[in-house]
């Protein structure tokens, strides 16, 4: 056996607090280890040369890389033995930067600790064997989950790319809530147009199905081979995906629960939704007309503590298009305070101030419908004064709230929600269109407030990704699975009882279990709840932690 | 220096939500956004203005950040009898409830004079098979007003068949007013006291006649593993279903008054209208600002035992105007300290100010 060791000082960041020369050293001196070397950026490009040369000139057959944290530089590392035809499963990550350096100053101390370490993956690896990435055949097939702005602009992508696209819509219509509203800022043009548009030009495509008044109600499978049950009007369908993308949306708040805001028990307290869905108002030709701001957003009594970053805008609008339609009307907007943040929109709340809108910093406290008037009971923060105010209209501005199936849907895809119900991207800077799950990816409002542009925005993003991940044709799946060994199995059956992903097939003649190979998703709880240690995971057999276990007691 | 608090008071975003929501604010010099706003920068504030609070829980309810205004003002209380700089009336209710276990420095072993009333015998609760004690509370126990609830409470109780059994003169002060007064010591002697009292009865259901006595029971004493609940919510179920059967008659129109301590801050607002729905021939009517919306009595928060500097319309005026352009002739409603402050002003208007079990008791 020929193994080489790579300690990396990741500048100061290792070398600083673990003395990684008296580790090289070390380590150099063990048997089976060809070469032990520290250097200052392993994952640089000289680094990974060092290991490729080394791997040629000596023969290796196991690398130990002693770096960072296993799940940063994986891939690379990987493909550098890759390319020296070295089985990429024979490389070991030990991460002396997260457990040593970074959490200890002590530097004899994290020597030693980063030792045992090293040691441990050396003895780990040792028992490694070369396992086989499986490839499997990717479906260039992608089902879109709702369809509004977000998921209309993902299909759209998808269908230009080339792959087959099935668009699925709970209701029978497309355009989601844009559909709805009548003047959209800043284009100037009716969300039904905008949307129109995107669904006519969906439509004249080939390779693309629209389901509307259709729901996913089944989803199984692994990245480019997903099964999706759908119930349609027509009746259950089975269809076959490589990837999806939810783009469900979100649902508008509903300000009954705030009881004090008394909305539903008086026709004059209106959301700003409800505007755009009503006919002629009967208002007179002198208006009074109120509007709040962050209803539903900014509230923590109401577990929507977030910012919805569209309400402000919508006051604006709202407040711009009482003015211009009734010239004696008298517009007051309460707000906590102005969040114009998109392009050009501290321009149109200046234009709105100019127009007649009058703005005051107060959080109304509650309203109380009367004949004469619906009163506003508040203060004016900025002059330290409450009042009571009557107008004719009350325009509540009302914010985003977790789609209403998003729980259901998570469950169903096997992603995850965040504090506030709202699909969690598998990261929040780096990766903001994906899930956990490979092939899934999230797109809109349904991960979190956003207004149309960057829902359109988001939906193209994950498009891509998924195009990305469709268009190679094909995948490696991690041969991280369990396989039987059927001379010890005695057929209790109570790892068919802990697998989650249903792979563990019970053979009632020969009494023993067997692992359905496509299904298996490598999380070992059948191993470990096997009595008779009858299952392994390969790449974890029970010798490699037993050896790494006692790298860490054994008398160096 | 800016402290960090305990409390949220450096959350607060100055949004007017608490200004806006409260019963004092604006018409009189309190404003409790601009209390939270001085408390955060530790600045000095006028003494007079924190008295003001009647504790009704709108601000602490409704703020969006959750700051809890209410309990800041507490706080602010806190400091205040900690200086001495309290109003007299105050600085009495403090020293007799120390004493006396009451805020009225009536004798202690006078609490259960009010039993003497009835026909009959209502044992202690260590006697009883359900371990369940009737809280009297000391409005109920000494205020020759109030005097009649429990008295009519026990009635009803016995008339549907409801074990239930009293402290007595081991009864002590609940502490709601006290706690909110700023005197958190003297509001823990008197939580210690009555949970060894609790403790040492096996008491296993409280029901309090006063919403004071049941949110501090229920939401302040810690997890005492006790029920604890408002009469109305044990009586609505047996009215309802006829366990206590009312064969008289009521022909009032009645509008009901929700106090903050059993509607908004403890959601208690079926129970109370189901019972009046029950009596028969009494047409039940709704303030124009009812139920979450419920304009506080201005009783709470240690109002009841002294008065504000400022004159102004006191809530219970406009609560009882709004009684009478809805046409009610009687005020009905579930709390001792609405009661009291309610019914001077009803009765110049020519309303009658009815404890809920009062009514019950015309018709049992």
């Amino acid at each position: 056996m020929k193994t080489g060791i790579f300690i990396c000082h990741c500048g100061h960041n290792i070398k600083h607090t673990v003395d990684v020369k008296r580790l090289s050293e070390f380590f150099g001196k063990l048997p089976n280890v060809v070469v032990s070397q520290d250097y200052p950026f392993v994952c640089s490009e000289p680094g990974q040369d060092l290991i490729s040369e080394s791997i040629e000139k000596y023969g290796l057959d196991r690398v130990i890389v002693a770096s960072c944290t296993p799940s940063l530089h994986g891939e690379m590392f990987k493909d550098v033995l890759r390319k020296k035809d070295l089985n990429p499963f024979l490389l070991r990550r030990v991460s002396i930067r997260e457990h040593c350096s970074w959490v200890g100053d002590d530097i004899e101390e994290n020597t030693e600790k980063a030792k045992r370490l090293i040691l441990s993956g050396l003895y780990g690896v040792a028992h490694q064997v070369p396992l086989e990435e499986k490839m499997v055949e990717v479906n260039k097939t992608a089902l879109v989950i709702g369809g509004g702005v977000s998921g209309l602009s993902a299909a759209l992508f998808l269908s230009k790319m080339g792959m087959q696209v099935y668009l699925v819509e709970k209701e029978p219509q497309l355009g989601g809530v844009v559909r709805e509203i009548r003047n959209v800022w800043p284009a100037r043009t009716s969300g039904a147009k905008i949307t129109g548009d995107m669904e006519k030009e969906l439509r004249s495509r080939q390779n693309v199905e629209i389901l509307t008044s259709s729901e996913l109600t089944g989803f199984e499978g692994f990245f480019g081979n997903y099964e999706a049950t759908l119930d349609t009007p027509a009746g259950e369908r089975k269809i076959v995906i490589g990837g999806a993308v939810a783009a469900i949306g979100f649902a508008p708040f509903d300000p009954a629960i705030k009881p004090e805001l008394q909305y539903g028990k008086d026709p004059r307290i209106v959301t700003t939704l409800d505007l755009e869905r009503a006919g002629e108002l009967a208002l007179p030709e002198n208006p009074r007309v109120a509007i709040l701001h962050c209803i539903g957003s900014r509230d923590e009594q109401i577990g929507r503590p977030y910012c919805s970053r569209i309400c402000c805008i919508n006051a604006l609008r709202v407040g711009e298009a009482i003015r211009e339609r009734y010239a004696d009307s008298y517009v007051e907007s309460f707000y906590m305070d102005m969040r114009a943040h998109p392009r050009g929109a501290e321009e149109f709340f200046e234009d709105t101030q100019e127009k007649g809108v009058l703005f005051t910093r107060g959080n109304i406290g509650e309203i109380v419908p009367a004949p004469t008037g619906v009163l506003l009971k508040g203060e004016d923060t900025l002059l330290g004064e409450t009042f009571e105010r009557e107008f004719d209209l009350v325009v509540l501005s009302i914010g985003m709230s977790y789609p209403v199936d998003s729980q259901k849907l998570a469950t169903l895809l096997k992603i995850s929600l965040d504090k506030d119900r709202f699909f969690l991207e598998a990261h929040i800077k780096l990766r903001p269109f994906d899930t956990a799950v490979k092939g899934i990816f999230i797109a809109g409002s349904c991960s979190g407030p956003k207004d149309m542009e960057e829902s359109i925005n988001h939906g193209r993003a994950s498009a891509l990704k998924l195009y990305g991940l469709l268009n190679l044709g094909y995948a490696f799946v991690d041969p991280f699975i369990s396989f039987v060994d059927p001379k010890r199995c005695s057929g209790c059956r109570m790892c068919e009882q802990a697998c989650f992903s249903k792979a563990i097939k019970y053979d009632e003649e020969k009494k023993v279990v067997h692992v359905e190979e496509a299904a298996c998703q490598g999380c070992g709880l059948c191993n470990a709840t096997c009595p008779s240690s009858a299952i392994s995971l390969r790449g974890y057999y029970d010798a490699i932690l037993d050896d790494e276990i006692s790298a860490f007691l054994e008398a160096i | 220096m800016v402290e960090q608090a305990a409390t949220r008071v450096l959350t607060c975003i100055q949004c007017g939500k608490c200004t806006g929501s409260c019963p004092e604010s604006g018409k009189t010099p309190f404003n409790v956004r601009m209390l939270v706003r001085k408390k955060q920068f530790q600045s000095a504030i006028d003494e007079a203005l924190p008295w003001y609070c009647t504790s009704c829980g709108a601000c602490t309810i409704r703020c969006p950040r959750d700051v809890k205004p209410s309990e800041v003002i507490i706080e602010l209380r806190a400091k205040l009898v900690e200086d001495g700089d309290i109003p007299v009336a105050l600085q009495k209710a403090l020293e007799n409830t120390f004493v006396q276990k009451n805020p009225w420095g009536r004798s202690r072993n006078k609490r259960a004079d009010w039993a003497q009333k009835l026909d009959f015998e209502v044992p202690h609760v260590s006697e009883t098979e359900s371990k369940r004690l009737l809280f009297v509370c000391c409005i109920q126990a000494y205020d020759p007003r109030c005097m009649v609830i429990p008295v009519n409470v026990a009635r009803l109780f016995n008339a549907g068949g409801l074990e239930f059994g009293i402290l007595g003169e081991e009864e002590a002060c609940c502490g709601n007013e006290i706690r909110r007064i700023g005197e958190a010591g003297l509001f823990e002697e008197l939580e210690e006291e009555n949970k060894a009292a609790f403790e040492e009865y096996g008491v296993k259901e409280i029901v309090t006649l006063s919403p004071h006595c049941m949110n501090v029971l229920k939401k302040e004493y810690g997890d005492m593993g006790i029920k604890v609940v408002h009469y109305t919510e044990l009586l609505a179920p047996l009215v309802e279903e006829g366990a206590i059967k009312l064969p008289g008659s009521f022909g009032k129109k009645v509008i009901y008054h929700d106090p903050c301590f059993l509607g908004k801050q403890n959601g208690v607002f079926d129970e109370p209208r189901a019972i009046l729905g029950a009596v028969p021939d009494l047409e039940l009517l709704e303030f124009s600002r009812s139920r979450e919306m419920s304009l506080c009595c201005e009783g709470g928060g240690g109002r009841m035992f002294f008065e504000v500097e400022a004159t102004y319309q006191r809530n219970a005026d406009v609560r009882v105007l709004d009684a009478v352009s809805r046409g009610a002739e009687i005020i009905a409603t579930a709390c001792p300290f609405c009661v009291m402050t309610l019914e001077d002003p009803a009765t110049e208007k020519g309303l009658a100010v009815k404890e809920l079990s009062e009514i019950l008791t015309e018709v049992l």
